[in-house]
C-alpha cells in the first residue's frame, strides 16, 4: 500500500517539473510550497473524506504533506523513509529499506525533474494534450490496475504553471481528487522546522 | 599351499578390480558433507526432528540475487536464472512465494477472525487504556497523505485492525518489493532481481552440485552479458567448493605421497623392483580396499578417501621390511621373507587393531576410514607374504654400506649415554608444552568455507536483508495452544532484544496464529475499550451503517485451519513440525548470551544452536576418541606381552606411546588446540608407532642395521603421506596431519628403545 503512495509521489513531482515550463523543471534546492485538498470518493460513504492542508515540496530532500483538517496529521517523505505523526505523537515510521521502491523512486525522480519522461513511461501510457498554459495528462497503467503495485485504473493531472489538480480513478469505481493551491516556488532554504521533518 | 594360496589370493585382487571397474563405469558416488563424517545426534528425538527439519529446509534453500544498472536487462537475467532452475530438474523455483495472490489468499484467510488479531502497537495501545490512538491511527491512515485503504475494507474494519495486524507480521524478505511480478529492490543504481529456490535433489551428493552448477552455468551468464552480477547462496555451493577443494587436495596429496614414496624408494635400493614390488603392495591394498568400502558402504565418504589415501604411507613399510632384508645376509626370497615374518605379522595385527578400534566410534564416516584401511592393510600384508618371494628376482646389492652404517649408529644411539639427555630434553619440552594445552572443538572453526561464496552469502544478507541463521528456538507443549502460549510469552521477551539489536529478527508460528487465550483477550479488549469509540469513529469517517462484524462467540482461527495444504500459510510448516512442537527460528543473533537467556523460566522453550551443539559433541567425542586410545593400547598389550613378555612388552608399548603423550605437547608449544581430529590421530599414531617399535624388538644383533633402515624408510614415507595432510586448507584435516606428522616423528625417532 506503500506504494501508492511513492506512485503517486512520483506523478506529482515531474508533473510539476514538466509545468514550470521551459527554463527547465525545478531546480535542486528550490521549494516548492502550497495548501491541498484532498477528497476520497468512497462508495458506500455519506460524503466524500475530505482533509485539507499545505505541502511543501523541496526538491531533492523530500515532500512534507501536513494535513490539518479534519484534524492535524503530518506524512514526512525523504530518501530515509517515511513518517507519520499525530499531535507530535509518530503513528508510523518506515524507515527506506522497508520502503525500496523510494530508492528507484529518487533514481527516477531525478530524470523526470530534468524533464526526461522515460522513466514514468516505463510504467505508464503517458498521453498530454493542451498547451503550455493549461495542459492535462494522462497516466494508465501499462499492464492494468494491480492491487499490490499499481492500485490505479488511471491518474489525470492537470495544471498550467504548476500541477493545479490530480484525480486518482480506482478500479473499483472510487476515486480520489486532490487540488493544489497558492503554490509558490523559491530558492530560500527550508525553516529547521522543515529540515528537521525530513530527516 | 603357499601357491594355492598365492592363486586364492590373485583371484580375490582380481575380482576386487573388476568390481572396482564394474563401479567406476557406473559413476562413483562420493559425499562430501562433514556432518556426515560425524556423529549422530543421540540425545532428545524431538530435538533431532527440529534440528533435522531446520537443517533439511536450510541445506535445501538457494537464493540468487541478479544485479544489472540496466533493470531489463537484470529482469530478463534473472528470468534467464530462473528458467534454468527449473530446467535443472534439480530445484523448484519458489520466487514469488509472497506473490500478491498470497498476500491476498492471507488477508481473505484472516478477515473472520480480525477482531481476534491484533498487531503488538494496537494491543498495547488498548492494553494502555489508550484506545482513542486506535483510532487516531486508522484516521490518519485514511486521511494522511494519500489515504490507503480500501472503501470495503474501511467499511468494515473502521479501525484498520487487520491491514495493522497484517503489516506487522514478520514476512520474510521484507527489503523486496514486488516489481511487475519480480521481487527486486534498486541500490546504488543497480537494480537487483531475486530468485528463490529450494534444491530437490542432496545438496551434498557431488553429482546433483556438479549437474546443478553445470545446468545453471552462472558465469556463463555473467560473461555473455557485461556488467551482469550474479550473488548465490547455498549449501549446496558451499558443498561443492568444499569437495572440489577436498578432491583437489587429495589428489594432489596422494601425488606427492607416490612421488615421494618411488623416490624415496629408489634412492635406498638404487633398483627398481622394490619400487614395483612396493607399488604392487600398494595397489593391491588400496584398490582392495575401495572395492570393499564401495560394496560394504554402497559410496564412498570424500573425508574417507582423504584419510584413507594416506594409507599408502603404512601399507608399504611391510614391503619395505621385507625389500630391505636383501640388505642382510644372503638368503632365498622365501627365507628373508621368513627373517620378517614375525615383524609384519604382528605389525599388522596391531595396526589393523589400532584402526578396528575406530569402528566403536559411532561416526558413519569413520567406519569407512576403519573399514578402508583395515583391508587395505590386510591386502598390502597379504601381497606380501603370498606374492613378493615369488615375484622377486633382485640380487644383493653392492651398494647400501654407508646407509647401513648410519642406521646401525642410529639403532646405537639409544645404547648410548645422551639418550638420556635427549629424553629429558623431549621430557622438559613436552612438559612445557602441557601446560599450554587446550582443546577447541568448535566446529565453525573446523570447516573452512570458500571466502568467495562467504562473501556472496554475505552481500546478499546485507542487501535483501537476513536469510535465516541456524540457531533457533524449540517450543515443546502438549499442544498446539500450549506451545503458541509459550511462544507468545517468549515472543514477548524477544521483542525488546530485536530493537536493541541482540537479534535480527525472529518468526514464530503465534505471530501469524495467536494462541486462543491471546485471541479470546484480543476480542475482549476490543469489545471493552475499542467498541464504545466505534459509533465516534464512524461519524469521523461519514460511516452511517457497517456490514455486520464478525460473531464474537465464533471459533478462535486455528493452527490446523491456517495449515490447510496448499493454503496460502503453507510456509509455517517449517516451523510447526508435529502438533505442539513449534521451531521459533531467529535471524542474525549479534548477542547469543542475552537471547539464550530470554528462554530462562520457560518452560518447554529451549533455544537450539546446532552449531553449537556440534561443537559440544565434538568436544565430547574427543575425549571418546582418547579412550579409545587407551582402548587401543590395552588390546595391543596382550599380543606384545604374549611374544615378548611382561616387560620386554612393556618396552615395546613405551615409544609409541611416549609418541602419543608428546605430539600433542609439543604442538601446544606452539598454540594449537586440541581437537577431536588430534585426538583421531593420536589413534594411528598409536598402531603405526607400535610396528616401528615391533621391528626393532624383532630384529638381532647382525639384522639391526637392516631393520633400522626399513625403519627409516617406512617412517620416511610415512611421513611423507600423512605429513602432507598438514598442508590442507581444510583445518581439520590439517590438524590431523600436523599431530599425525609430529607423532609419527617421535615414534620413529623413539622406536631403538624397544630393542630387546
Amino acid at each position: 500500500m506503500l506504494r501508492k503512495f511513492a506512485v503517486l509521489l512520483l506523478c506529482l513531482l515531474p508533473l510539476s517539473a514538466q509545468a514550470a515550463g521551459p527554463e527547465g523543471g525545478l531546480q535542486a534546492g528550490q521549494v516548492l510550497r502550497g495548501r491541498f485538498v484532498q477528497e476520497r470518493h468512497l462508495q458506500g460513504f455519506n460524503a466524500p473524506l475530505r482533509s485539507e492542508g499545505r505541502f511543501v515540496l523541496a526538491v531533492g530532500k523530500g515532500l512534507i504533506w501536513r494535513a490539518e483538517k479534519p484534524f492535524a496529521v503530518t506524512t514526512a517523505i525523504s530518501p530515509a523513509g517515511l513518517a507519520q505523526e499525530v499531535s507530535g505523537n509518530e503513528t508510523m515510521r518506515l524507515p527506506a529499506s522497508r520502503l525500496p521502491f523510494l530508492s528507484r523512486l529518487y533514481d527516477m525522480l531525478g530524470g523526470a525533474l530534468g524533464g526526461n519522461w522515460l522513466a514514468l513511461e516505463h510504467d505508464f501510457t503517458v498521453v498530454k494534450s493542451g498547451e503550455a498554459k493549461s495542459w492535462r495528462v494522462v497516466l494508465t497503467p501499462r499492464n492494468g490496475p494491480d492491487p499490490m503495485s499499481m492500485p490505479f485504473a488511471s491518474i489525470t493531472a492537470k495544471g498550467s504553471r504548476f500541477v493545479d489538480g490530480v484525480r486518482i480513478s480506482k478500479p473499483d469505481g472510487d476515486y480520489d481528487e486532490l487540488s493544489f493551491l497558492d503554490q509558490t516556488l523559491s530558492n530560500d532554504p527550508m525553516s529547521p522546522e522543515e529540515s528537521a521533518s525530513l530527516q | 599351499m603357499r601357491r594355492l594360496f598365492a592363486l586364492l589370493w590373485l583371484l580375490v585382487v582380481v575380482l576386487a578390480a573388476g568390481y572396482l571397474g564394474w563401479r567406476t563405469l557406473h559413476g562413483l558416488a562420493f559425499r562430501t558433507d562433514l556432518m556426515a563424517l560425524l556423529p549422530r545426534e543421540e540425545q532428545n528425538p524431538a530435538l533431532q526432528k527440529a534440528n533435522d527439519t531446520v537443517a533439511r529446509a536450510l541445506s535445501q534453500k538457494l537464493v540468487f540475487l541478479v544485479g544489472h544498472p540496466d533493470r531489463a536487462q537484470a529482469r530478463a537475467a534473472a528470468a534467464e536464472v530462473s528458467r534454468r532452475l527449473s530446467q535443472s530438474s534439480l530445484a523448484e523455483v519458489t520466487t514469488g512465494g509472497f506473490g500478491k495472490d498470497q498476500m491476498r489468499q492471507m488477508g481473505a484467510a484472516y478477515f473472520p477472525y480480525r477482531q481476534g488479531l491484533l498487531s503488538d502497537g494496537d494491543r498495547q495501545r488498548l492494553l494502555d487504556g489508550k484506545a482513542e490512538e486506535v483510532g487516531m491511527r486508522a484516521l490518519s491512515q485514511v486521511f494522511g497523505f494519500v489515504g490507503t485503504t480500501d472503501a470495503r475494507l474501511l467499511r468494515s474494519d473502521p479501525f484498520l485492525l487487520l491491514p495493522s495486524f497484517f503489516t506487522n507480521l514478520p514476512l520474510p524478505l521484507s527489503r523486496l518489493n514486488l516489481d511487475e511480478g519480480m521481487l527486486s529492490l534498486s541500490e546504488n543504481g543497480v537494480t537487483w532481481v531475486m530468485i528463490s529456490a529450494r534444491l530437490t535433489g542432496e545438496p551434498y551428493a557431488l553429482d546433483v552440485q556438479k549437474r546443478l552448477i553445470a545446468k545453471l552455468d552462472l558465469e556463463g551468464l555473467s560473461k555473455a552479458t557485461p556488467q551482469l552480477q550474479v550473488l548465490k547462496l547455498g549449501a549446496v555451493f558451499f558443498a561443492e567448493a568444499g569437495a572440489r577443494q577436498a578432491l583437489d587436495e587429495s589428489s594432489l596429496i596422494s601425488l606427492l605421497s607416490i612421488l615421494g614414496t618411488i623416490l624415496v624408494v629408489l634412492a635406498a635400493y638404487r633398483a627398481l623392483s622394490p619400487l614395483w614390488l612396493s607399488l604392487l603392495v600398494i595397489g593391491t591394498g588400496v584398490g582392495t580396499a575401495l572395492a570393499a568400502s564401495l560394496w560394504l558402504f554402497g559410496e564412498l565418504h570424500v573425508g574417507a578417501l582423504l584419510f584413507g589415501v594416506s594409507l599408502i604411507g603404512v601399507a608399504v613399510d611391510y614391503s619395505l621390511q621385507y625389500c630391505t632384508e636383501i640388505f642382510a645376509a644372503p638368503a632365498s626370497p622365501a627365507d628373508r621373507l621368513r627373517r620378517v615374518f614375525a615383524g609384519i605379522g604382528i605389525g599388522t595385527t596391531t595396526t589393523v587393531i589400532g584402526y578396528l578400534t575406530l569402528f566403536l566410534a559411532p561416526f558413519p564416516g569413520l567406519h569407512q576410514i576403519a573399514a578402508f584401511s583395515a583391508v587395505g592393510l590386510v591386502a598390502s600384508w597379504l601381497t606380501v607374504v603370498l606374492w613378493l618371494p615369488a615375484l622377486d628376482r633382485a640380487r644383493r646389492p653392492k651398494h647400501g654400506a654407508s646407509m647401513l652404517a648410519w642406521a646401525a649408529g642410529f639403532m646405537d644411539f639409544w645404547q648410548g649415554k645422551r639418550r638420556v639427555a635427549l629424553l629429558i630434553v623431549l621430557a622438559l619440552l613436552g612438559l612445557a608444552g602441557a601446560f599450554r594445552l587446550h582443546a577447541d572443538d568448535d566446529v565453525r572453526r573446523m570447516q573452512s568455507l570458500s571466502p568467495p561464496l562467504v562473501a556472496e552469502q554475505e552481500n546478499i544478507q546485507r542487501l535483501i536483508g537476513s536469510t535465516g541463521g541456524s540457531q533457533f528456538f524449540l517450543v515443546d507443549g502438549p499442544d498446539d495452544e500450549t506451545a503458541l502460549r509459550r511462544e507468545e510469552a517468549l515472543v514477548e521477551r524477544l521483542r525488546p532484544l530485536v530493537a536493541a539489536k541482540a537479534l535480527g529478527g525472529l518468526q514464530a508460528p503465534a505471530q501469524y496464529v495467536p494462541s486462543a487465550a491471546r485471541q479470546a483477550e484480543n476480542r475482549k479488549l476490543v469489545r471493552e475499550r475499542l467498541a464504545p469509540l466505534m459509533a465516534g469513529q464512524m461519524q469521523q469517517l461519514g460511516l452511517t451503517d457497517i456490514p455486520p462484524q464478525p460473531d464474537p462467540d465464533q471459533p478462535p482461527l486455528t493452527l490446523d485451519k491456517a495449515l490447510q495444504p496448499d493454503g496460502p500459510m503453507g510456509f509455517l510448516s517449517v516451523l510447526v513440525l508435529e502438533p505442539g512442537l513449534h521451531v521459533v527460528s531467529l535471524d542474525a543473533v549479534a548477542r547469543p548470551a542475552e537471547v539464550t537467556a530470554a528462554a530462562d523460566g520457560l518452560e518447554g522453550v529451549r533455544f537450539v544452536d546446532p552449531a553449537g551443539q556440534f561443537s559440544a559433541l565434538l568436544g565430547k567425542y574427543r575425549q571418546r576418541a582418547l579412550a579409545l586410545l587407551a582402548v587401543s593400547a590395552l588390546l595391543m598389550a596382550p599380543i606384545l606381552i604374549w611374544r615378548y613378555g611382561l616387560r620386554s612388552g612393556g618396552q615395546v608399548l613405551l615409544p609409541p606411546l611416549l609418541a602419543v603423550l608428546l605430539a600433542p605437547a609439543l604442538r601446544a608449544l606452539v598454540g594449537s588446540a586440541f581437537s577431536f581430529f588430534d585426538a583421531m590421530a593420536l589413534v594411528l599414531v598409536l598402531s603405526i608407532g607400535v610396528d616401528y617399535a615391533v621391528f626393532c624388538a624383532e630384529t638381532t644383533k647382525d639384522r639391526k642395521a637392516v631393520t633400522m633402515l626399513a625403519v627409516v624408510l617406512a617412517a620416511g614415507t610415512a611421513l611423507l603421506s600423512f605429513g602432507l595432510l598438514a598442508l590442507s586448507g581444510v583445518h581439520a584435516v590439517q590438524s590431523f596431519g600436523a599431530t599425525m606428522l609430529l607423532g609419527i616423528f617421535l615414534a620413529f625417532l623413539l622406536a631403538p628403545m624397544a630393542r630387546r
